[in-house]
């Protein structure tokens, strides 16, 4: 059966070779793809919508419609990932751990007892992975603010240079999921609940299509930006402008909210308690 | 407001998503108003779209005002207009008929499958309303993604059939893409209109053969054509009622849609039916799909599974209609999308009621239910009927187009294949009647004793039918399976015809 498989998958790629014979040569100027759509996008990305970065203009103006339902392709995933995933009621684990905080002793409470006292003095950990590693925890920590900064830059410079909401909004994202590893899933959840991330999600996509629809309400078509110039007061093309970097922080919201929920439920098997 | 409906039907169920998504977080109640209001702003924004491109003008939408090739715009035309209003009343009538099937079955999840409900419901409206081939993908992406979550839940062997559905869907979709990536490579552009004005001075390229066959190949998959079917009646079967009917009756069917607008639209018909020589071979891999999707219809012992191996063979009706080439089978398979979708909606649904009441769908527990849910099994027998093709359901009349359009074409084997598969749903329904009916009194032979016992037993039953909120929209759907039937001349005169181009006689 594999034999046969296997013929079928080359047999299919000697014909998709023989396919692609007829191609336009390799970077050809004059190939149909460069010559048709191409150069309008060339010429009046700056005319029309003050952004020097084509891919930013295409992605987000030209196409902006395709990149919101992109969008929505990330957050119907987050949401897919919770309906499967997540277990809502919670199991009482057979037994807890928890850690005295000044001297690294570590308890075993059993089911059904109880944690020493509500002080502060005790903090749970996971039952799996113990060992408690102040330079891991502090280096990570010293690095989120940057990976942050970093993310939010990459945001906002989607105009002039390679980025935008969906890079940066995966970068974000990084920077709480480092925390869940180098601390726990507790200590990210703290951070950004799982209410958080859920509504963020939602509120990152809505404000993309929002945006849309306030166009639509403004009297032009859907995802027209320059109708947001009766709004902003900035012209035609800087209301595109300004309307492709609204879009692209919604998307970063939208991203990073998504890719953090589908951590939260994938590393604790959607019980949201202990995970990697 | 009215020049913008193109652009509202999508988008107020895409922007409800999220409203439902963060009410699911604040107070559930609110999740099915939501909903409901969202997808009938859909269903009244469809129905306006095919009164006013009735007779046969065509809507042209600028998404973001960006003119086509270079912005994505959308087109309603006399093709796709009955397509939208079919999804769209499909979506509205089945979330009013499962609400209380969802409540049960998914009490802490009630917001995220909602979310995902109206997301899929705007994933195939958008399909069917675009004019775009690759907004098309990203828009068939949605509605796959939402599908593989919602047929995910259910009984334990879901998650496996589900899986199963996204490996074969995912490469289903990957083809269309690489066969939409060869046109980008040869034309230049990705816009319906535009690559249908630009494709015929290229036909002789293999870039363009190829990419017709990757795009045919991946929907093809992607509607379950047989063999292509095997994630299909798994994945159906094991699924929770709410989420399969919603699912069942509509994907095969946009799928379908998809179809006819690749092969009729950005290419010519006389392209797809003529130059390329493969019509033949595929009204033929139609045919088998009719004759075995009945067979392994009539090998079931579930209602669930025997109602999917029947959408199989329903695919190879309309798959069959389309490359007959000819205007009668393409207005059979025109038309069938839309009785498919009504009668395998009103099936899903009694099914989902027999499910919700005696918790099983096997053919041994359905003795006597003819008397327990008589309203649930008439909608059921009329469902079958219009399946068998009983005149004067809708499904007596596209199956007649089919099969005028089989005999114009000379295609006998394919009249061959839709008598019998009519036999055999004869055989399916009427089986299904018989236990619900007869079956205390079969017991004869095995001992008089029991009779008497089960025949008194059968006596008792008590009218148990399903909650009024699920049998109410039951019968409606099943009064419009004979309303669409009575209404087939007006639908072929005024819209049809226009969506067939001038092209075919």
């Amino acid at each position: 059966m594999k034999i046969i498989g296997l013929i079928a998958v080359f047999l299919c790629g000697c014909l998709l070779v023989y396919g692609a014979s007829d191609f336009p040569g390799w970077g050809d100027p004059s190939s149909p793809a460069s010559t048709h759509v191409s150069p309008y996008y060339i010429e009046t990305t700056m005319e029309f919508t003050h952004v020097p970065n084509i891919v930013t203009s295409v992605l987000a103006d030209y196409r902006g419609y395709d990149t919101m339902y992109e969008t929505t392709v990330i957050f119907g995933a987050g949401i897919a990932c919770f309906l499967l995933l997540r277990v809502v009621k919670k199991k009482d684990p057979v037994s807890r751990l928890y850690r005295h905080k000044a001297t690294g002793i570590t308890l075993r409470i059993k089911k059904g007892g109880k944690i020493p006292d509500k002080s502060n003095a005790f903090e749970r950990i996971d039952s799996e992975w113990v060992p408690y590693d102040l330079i891991i925890q502090i280096s990570c920590r010293l690095l989120v603010p940057l990976i942050q900064i970093f993310a939010l830059y990459v945001i906002a410079h989607g105009h002039y240079s390679p980025g935008g909401g969906f890079q940066g909004g995966v970068i974000l994202a990084a920077s709480i999921i480092l925390i869940a590893i180098s601390y726990d899933l507790r200590s990210a959840l703290k951070i950004m609940s799982e209410r958080a991330s859920a509504f963020l999600s939602a509120i990152g996509v809505f404000i993309y299509a929002g945006t849309g629809a306030l166009c639509l309400l403004l009297g032009a078509n859907f995802l027209d930006y320059a109708a947001l110039d009766s709004l902003l007061g900035s012209g035609m093309v800087m209301a595109r402008s300004h309307g492709i970097l609204i879009v692209e922080i919604g998307v970063g919201i939208a991203v990073m909210a998504v890719m953090i929920c589908l951590y939260y439920n994938l590393s604790s098997e959607g019980k949201q308690d202990e995970g990697l | 407001m009215n020049q913008h409906l193109p652009a509202i039907i999508v988008t107020v169920p895409l922007l409800s998503a999220f409203v439902i998504t963060a009410a699911g977080w604040l107070n559930k109640k609110l999740c099915f108003p939501i909903a409901i209001a969202a997808l009938g702003v859909s269903l009244y924004c469809s129905i306006s779209l095919l009164i006013s491109v009735a007779s046969g003008k065509i809507i042209i939408y600028n998404l973001g005002g960006w003119a086509p090739p270079w912005g994505i715009s959308y087109t309603v035309d006399p093709l796709n207009c009955l397509v939208l209003v079919a999804v769209a009343s499909v979506a509205f009538i089945n979330i009013i008929a499962t609400k209380k099937n969802v409540e049960e079955e998914y009490p802490d999840k009630i917001g995220a499958f909602y979310t995902l409900y109206v997301l899929f419901a705007t994933g195939l409206i958008g399909i069917v309303i675009t004019g775009d081939a690759f907004n098309l993908y990203v828009l068939l992406e949605i509605a796959a993604l939402t599908g593989y979550a919602l047929l995910g839940m259910g009984s334990r062997r879901a998650p496996l059939a589900s899986l199963n559905y996204i490996f074969l869907g995912t490469i289903g979709a990957c083809f269309y893409l690489l066969g939409v990536g060869y046109l980008y490579i040869a034309t230049g552009s990705l816009n319906m209109k535009d690559l249908s004005a630009i494709l015929p001075a290229i036909y002789h390229s293999k870039t363009i053969l190829f990419a017709f066959i990757i795009c045919l190949t991946g929907l093809f998959i992607k509607m379950a054509l047989f063999p292509m079917h095997a994630w299909l009646p798994n994945a159906y079967t094991y699924a929770s009622s709410p989420a399969t009917s919603l699912i069942a009756p509509l994907t095969t069917k946009v799928m379908v849609y998809a179809m006819l607008r690749i092969t009729l639209d950005v290419f010519t018909p006389q392209y797809s039916f003529g130059t390329i020589g493969i019509s033949h071979s595929i009204v033929w891999i139609a045919i088998i799909a009719i004759i075995m999707g009945s067979l392994m219809a009539l090998a079931q012992r579930g209602l669930k599974k025997m109602l999917s191996y029947i959408i199989v063979a329903e695919v190879g009706y309309m798959v069959g209609g389309l490359w007959l080439g000819n205007r009668a089978g393409i207005t059979g398979s025109i038309l069938h999308i839309i009785n498919d979708a009504a009668m395998t909606l009103c099936l899903f649904l009694a099914v989902g009621n027999i499910i919700y009441k005696t918790k099983t769908d096997s053919f041994d527990d359905l003795k006597g239910l003819l008397k327990k849910m008589p309203l649930t099994m008439g909608a059921f027998i009329l469902g079958g009927l219009s399946i068998i093709g009983v005149p004067p359901t809708c499904g007596f009349f596209s199956k007649w187009y089919l099969i005028s359009g089989g005999l114009a074409a000379g295609h006998y084997a394919f009249v061959a294949a839709l008598l019998f598969s009519s036999l055999v749903n004869v055989v399916l329904f009427f089986r299904i009647i018989e236990i619900g009916f007869f079956e205390p009194f079969k017991e004869h032979v095995s001992g008089h004793h029991e009779c008497i016992t089960d025949q008194i037993a059968g006596n008792r039953i008590m009218i148990e039918e399903a909650p009024a909120g699920m049998v109410i929209p039951l019968v409606i759907v099943a009064g419009f399976l004979i309303f669409l039937g009575l209404m087939t001349g007006n639908i072929v005169t005024s819209i049809i015809q226009f969506a067939i181009p001038a092209g075919i006689s």
